[in-house]
């Protein structure tokens, strides 16, 4: 609770900034189409008032969010919750299938050799390939394939992005116990299931935690950028899109915005579950 | 049909010899743990090549590893010019402001503790947003050429970066920091010779993660409007013009790019961080 | 009862609504909007179920190649540019021209007045907005009729790829932007730019015209004797869906709307947009006339540009053809 004061003074500032830009940045447009010289008033009521400002003033925006969160049925398509659910509903298959396949190679590379020297260098090489490349075609192969809709291929590629880093924090969280660590192991005469139960997965979990934090935020990134540029018809992606086509800043800052809420409600969904698993574990100090 | 049983053959083949490499004595030397992933790569190129004469699969689909190296040969002077553009003015430029713009942030609040109260919780929750989306507005406000992909970049690597530095600037125990104090070491003194080193893991963490980001923002951008030139650029026109062959050749120079600056700032990682047990195998 | 009653219906409307109607996946270029009015309006009045056709209306976006969507299977027909669909063709993709709804084309280059251009000599030195994505053709056949190098430069035009949106105009990123008759060109208007602030090119009457949006499917599915019936009762339902969307704008542009699953476009501007699409489709009952075809052709040989050839010859036999139109419209 100790941070509500310097947290809502941060937003303060950031809404007068945001202003202070609005007002700087649209005014070009309102000088430009003035027939005389304005006052500074007029140039400025005009800025808040756009119909296509370059930046939209905040309380334009929480507007068209009030107008299509609270003031539109949910089942409508006119309504962002219905596009928040549509992106969620495929950032959440993403999520899964990235953490699983992370987690599955992680402990492959951990635990064999021919795996680690052969998968490793190409894990991180097929993070350098550009997805948004890739989304089309996995897009046409998987319809050739006969998966139709949208809804696999975003998954696929949310996934992508998602493995990565749960894949990276796993390695380095089951490699984490020292030498002196795993040899009391071995003097225990564990068996290689055991150690693995017992000492490699419990002090990967920190690290694990941390990676799904990391790993949640990518699935929703590689969602809205399988919706961005792939004629995705329903999604925040989508609505992004079309605002941009169609001249409508408002449409895609609110867009942003529930992008926002919705990251922050799953990173905060996730974080919760650390701190229930790390008391319950006994990690936490 | 033979060729996809042959493709099957090397893939067999491959594995065999993989994991004869890597069970030999000589397995954690330099050759060997070249030698082991190239293997690799080689088999699933040949697996693919074959797969996809075998399969009669169109080339505006998925052309064939060999089309796409001769597209690659051909067209060498187009690739350098766009991973000039896009890699080196938008991604690395923009990579270079965005990280130290948020080193130089953290160090800034970590002496504030109201503004580290403040801002971690904003920062944390900005490092989560999905900030492709602002792409379209970002080139709207910089312009069609690189300044615009550089903004996208510097605004996609900040909060990671900033969030790692903070986690790692804290990532001390009571006991090192009152050693530091026994020693009446002052801030920057405890800073230099205990925090900046302990947050190390954590900064190139962030540095990593910012590599593929960078490269992903640049190129990303580059979807909303760009000059004629740009990796970006000619990914989303030849797909346009069915052209996958190039399509492939310039994901093959990000690829590249990418790995070569991961390896670059792992390779920096390995001499700052030798003593963290991540680092020894 | 209640089932007797439906089997007796069902056996009143005759045995053709008992078996299952033929699947059409049509692959739209681009996102749900009046341009495709006559597809939609087929769709929601029902003439593509009279035709016992079950057709799927997949939109496109800016990174969907209809193109690559019908080479991989997954559309049995798609629209597109004709300069598109030949370079398609030239690259190994056997695309059929088998109906022309869009009889004349709406593709501009409007410019501010206040930049100085105001006729195509004064290109050079100028920036210009330009649509990728398989829409350049037009553009670099007409750059290279005018001989204007499109590298930059004093003597050359600066080219830019274009977004989807109007802002670079607006923005003054650029001095002249592509506009499509029936949408972006009303957006510059409701951005409060009036007409006598604009100078347009219209690429029809620079001499570089190029048929749009057109039918096209695989050569080797035509063979198929099924296949080709289906496409005739698509072409006809599509056509009447055309005609009743010329005659009903307000009505079409709604059903645009309610179609649209983003939910995003407005009424308003569906109704512009309607409107200026049926000025295009009016000419057209569906029919290539063989002209327009050679016109096309003839364009995009007699300026093969040195950067963006659509095609560098003839397209090989076959390109289109009356086969489906022929019986649709008797």
């Amino acid at each position: 609770m100790r941070n509500v004061l310097p947290v809502l003074t941060v937003l303060l500032v950031i809404v007068g900034i945001w202003y202070a830009a609005a007002i700087w940045m649209n005014s070009a447009w309102t000088i430009d189409r003035a027939d005389g010289p304005l006052t500074f008033s007029e140039i400025v009521s005009d800025t808040m008032s756009q119909d296509r400002p370059r930046l939209p003033a905040p309380h334009q925006v929480w507007a068209e969010f009030q107008k299509t969160v609270f003031d539109t049925k949910v089942t409508s398509k006119r309504s962002l919750v219905f596009h928040g659910w549509i992106t969620l509903s495929s950032t959440l298959a993403g999520f899964a299938l990235g953490t699983v396949t992370g987690i599955l190679m992680a402990v492959g590379i951990v635990y064999s050799r021919p795996v680690s020297m052969s998968l490793m260098p190409w894990a991180i090489i097929s993070q350098t390939i550009p997805i948004v490349a890739l989304a089309p075609m996995i897009i046409v192969v998987l319809a050739s394939l006969g998966v139709d809709g949208r809804a696999v291929p975003k998954a696929i590629i949310s996934a992508y992005l998602c493995y990565f880093p749960v894949l990276v924090g796993m390695v380095k969280g089951l490699k984490s116990p020292d030498a002196m660590q795993l040899d009391l192991m071995k003097t225990w005469s564990a068996t290689g299931w055991q150690s693995f139960w017992r000492l490699r997965f419990p002090s990967s979990v920190p690290y694990l935690f941390t990676s799904l934090k990391v790993g949640i935020a990518a699935a929703l990134v590689g969602t809205i950028v399988g919706e961005l540029p792939t004629g995705a018809v329903r999604g925040l992606g989508a609505r992004i899109l079309i605002g941009d086509q169609f001249g409508n800043p408002m449409m895609i800052w609110s867009a942003l915005i529930a992008a926002a809420v919705l990251a922050g409600v799953l990173v905060t969904v996730v974080s919760v579950m650390q701190t229930v698993a790390m008391k319950r574990m006994g990690f936490a100090r | 049909m033979e060729l996809v049983i042959l493709a099957f053959v090397v893939w067999a083949a491959g594995t065999f010899v993989a994991v004869q490499i890597a069970r030999s004595p000589g397995h954690d030397a330099m050759p060997a743990r070249i030698a082991v992933p190239v293997i690799f790569g080689i088999m699933v190129l040949a697996m693919w090549e074959l797969l996809v004469t075998g399969l009669n699969v169109s080339q505006v689909i998925l052309p064939a590893p060999s089309v796409i190296a001769s597209t690659f040969a051909r067209s060498t002077s187009t690739l350098w010019g766009d991973f000039l553009q896009t890699a080196l003015k938008g991604g690395v430029s923009g990579y270079l402001i965005g990280c130290s713009a948020a080193v130089a942030a953290a160090l800034a609040i970590d002496r504030v503790p109201f503004l580290q109260r403040g801002l971690l919780p904003i920062g944390n929750f900005v490092a989560a947003l999905p900030i492709v989306g602002i792409a379209p507005i970002l080139v709207g406000w910089f312009g069609f050429d690189w300044q615009s992909k550089a903004a996208v970049v510097v605004v996609m690597v900040f909060f990671p970066m900033l969030v790692n530095t903070v986690q790692g600037l804290a990532d001390t125990t009571a006991m090192q920091r009152d050693l530091m104090k026994t020693y009446s070491a002052g801030y920057w003194q405890s800073l230099l010779k205990l925090r900046l080193p302990a947050a190390m893991p954590f900064i190139f963490n962030g540095l990593k993660i910012s590599t593929t980001l960078a490269l992903i923002g640049a190129i990303v951008a580059e979807y909303f409007g760009s000059p004629t030139r740009g990796m970006g650029f000619r990914i989303s026109t030849e797909v346009g013009r069915l052209g996958l062959d190039m399509v492939w050749a310039e994901i093959t120079v990000a690829a590249i790019a990418g790995s070569v600056f991961y390896g670059l700032v792992a390779l920096i990682e390995r001499g700052v961080t030798f003593w963290h047990p991540s680092q020894r195998s | 009862m209640k089932k007797l009653l439906i089997g007796a219906l069902a056996l009143g409307m005759g045995t053709g609504a008992a078996q299952a109607a033929d699947e059409v996946t049509l692959q739209l270029k681009w996102v749900t909007q009046a341009q495709f009015a006559g597809y939609y309006v087929a769709l929601e009045k029902g003439f593509y179920e009279e035709e016992d056709l079950d057709v799927t209306i997949k939109p496109g976006g800016p990174d969907i190649a209809p193109e690559q969507v019908i080479a991989g299977g997954g559309a049995d027909v798609i629209t597109t540019w004709m300069a598109a669909a030949l370079a398609a063709r030239e690259r190994g993709l056997p695309l059929v021209n088998i109906a022309q709804p869009f009889k004349s084309g709406g593709l501009q280059l409007t410019c501010l007045k206040e930049s100085g251009v105001e006729s195509p000599e004064d290109f050079p030195g100028h920036t210009l907005g330009v649509w990728f994505f398989g829409n350049e053709y037009p553009f670099y056949a007409w750059m290279a009729k005018l001989g204007v190098p499109t590298e930059g430069g004093e003597d050359g035009v600066e080219v830019l790829k274009q977004a989807f949106n109007v802002d670079p105009l607006l923005n003054k990123q650029a001095d002249c932007i592509s506009v499509m008759t029936y949408n972006e060109y009303g957006q510059v208007l409701d951005a409060g730019i009036s007409p006598d602030e604009l100078v347009t090119f219209n690429y029809l009457e620079e001499g570089v015209g190029m048929m749009e949006d057109g039918l096209y499917v695989l050569e080797e599915n035509l063979d198929d004797p099924e296949f080709a019936d289906k496409m005739v009762r698509f072409v006809r339902a599509s056509m009447k869906g055309w005609k009743y969307a010329e005659e009903n704008p307000e009505e079409a542009a709604e059903i645009v709307v309610d179609s649209d699953e983003t939910g995003a476009q407005t009424l308003d501007h569906q109704i512009y947009m309607m409107g200026e699409v049926a000025k295009l489709t009016a000419g057209s009952d569906g029919a290539l006339d063989p002209a327009d075809f050679d016109q096309t052709v003839a364009t995009l040989l007699s300026a093969v540009s040195p950067d963006n050839p659509a095609i560098t010859e003839e397209p090989s036999e076959g390109a289109w053809t009356h086969a489906i139109t022929d019986e649709a419209l008797q």
